[in-house]
């Protein structure tokens, strides 16, 4: 019965870099450990881990994450290697590549949605 | 083979003359005891500690505050010897890190010689062990080529730390921290209320078009661009068991 269970969202309290409000990021933007943004962000954000984008944030770039919950607007292409949430108060004006997604009702989604694992991989595979 | 480096402040007041002696009949009672070095107005506090390392000297120890240690770190940091602390007077903030306590008690714990290896930071080529810290900070950050950091709130203060209670001094990084003042509220019923951006980096630039006040340990530094980097385990300094890392 508990086998079937996917694993929780990792939580963002550990999170070891964080962009707050009253700061603005351009550039190619990356990090090792979990993410969180509440500010801007202009060009790509990239982390290996975990990524969290608060509701005061707005990120006009490519998103790349292990695992992302959104709250906030995100104009750019997201892939999130194991899941995305998207909270009731997202905006995503862009492409979404993950296995898992949850939509909360109120969300914004202008973009074509994939996932299929295995396109996900020739993704990869490309770069 | 100890060098005992005694600050000038130390020597000029009067307070400090029975803790020198109970501190120096200690050292003797350990065994530790070694050459005494005075710095004085005309002296070169760098070149003092060069000759004594040619001489053969692998431990320095300092006996002041943190202005006194700045004065010597960047040719203790360079050479292969050990950095120990006797703490005397206010402004000894790196010896409460390193978890050395005041005056005589100091000696106990240099005695014991519980090394560790430390990161330090550079600005501008010069070092610093504990952080950098940018008052109403209006310039633009580059960090390590990939991306640029500015400011968008009406006041922000930047932080740089390497040693301090939250922060791991021998990771090779230290951690950028920009406060901002962003309004929350609605027109006149809302406050400013201070965000925290945290960024662990390996290097970073600050440019400027003004001249802006930058204080290295707590020491100023004014110019228009600073290039901030670390470099990992270069100190060697004697720490106590209350150290805070």
């Amino acid at each position: 019965m508990f086998k079937d269970k996917k694993p929780a969202m990792p939580s963002p309290s550990s999170a070891e870099t964080i962009i707050a409000q009253g700061v603005k990021v351009e550039g190619d933007f990356s990090a090792d450990g979990d993410v969180v943004i509440d500010g801007e962000v202009s060009g790509s954000v990239a982390t290996e881990k975990f990524l969290r984008i608060g509701e005061t944030a707005m990120i006009k770039a490519d998103v790349k994450a292990h695992s992302a919950v959104i709250a906030g607007e995100v104009q750019g292409n997201i892939l999130a290697g194991e899941m995305i949430e998207l909270l009731a108060t997202s905006c995503v004006k862009g492409d979404i590549t993950t296995k898992r997604i949850s939509i909360a009702e109120g969300a914004q989604v202008n973009g074509k949605i994939t996932m299929d694992g295995s396109s996900t991989e020739r993704k990869k595979n490309e770069e | 083979m100890y060098c005992y480096l005694y600050d000038e402040f130390i020597q000029e007041n009067k307070r400090y003359e029975r803790e020198l002696l109970k501190i120096e009949n200690r050292l003797t009672d350990l065994g530790i005891a070694g050459k005494i070095t005075r710095l004085a107005l005309f002296r070169n506090a760098e070149e003092m500690i060069r000759d004594e390392i040619e001489r053969g000297v692998t431990t320095v120890v300092v006996l002041g505050n943190d202005e006194t240690i700045r004065k010597v770190i960047d040719v203790v940091a360079e050479s292969d010897v050990v950095l120990g602390l006797i703490p005397i007077g206010p402004k000894n903030e790196l010896a409460r890190m390193m978890g050395i306590p005041e005056g005589v008690a100091a000696c106990d714990v240099l005695s014991a010689r519980r090394i560790e290896t430390v990161d330090v930071g550079t600005v501008n080529g010069r070092k610093f062990v504990t952080g950098v810290t940018v008052p109403n900070f209006r310039a633009e950050l580059n960090c390590e080529d990939r991306f640029r950091i500015t400011p968008t709130a009406r006041y922000a203060d930047l932080e740089i730390r390497n040693l301090t209670g939250v922060t791991n001094p021998c990771d090779g990084m230290f951690e950028a921290i920009i406060r901002a003042a962003v309004k929350t509220g609605w027109w006149i019923f809302g406050s400013e209320k201070l965000r925290e951006s945290v960024l662990p980096m390996r290097s970073l630039a600050i440019r400027s078009e003004k001249p802006i006040s930058l204080f290295v340990d707590g020491e100023e530094m004014i110019a228009t661009r600073f290039d901030i980097g670390i470099e990992p385990m270069m100190l060697k300094v004697i720490t106590g068991k209350a150290r805070v890392f």
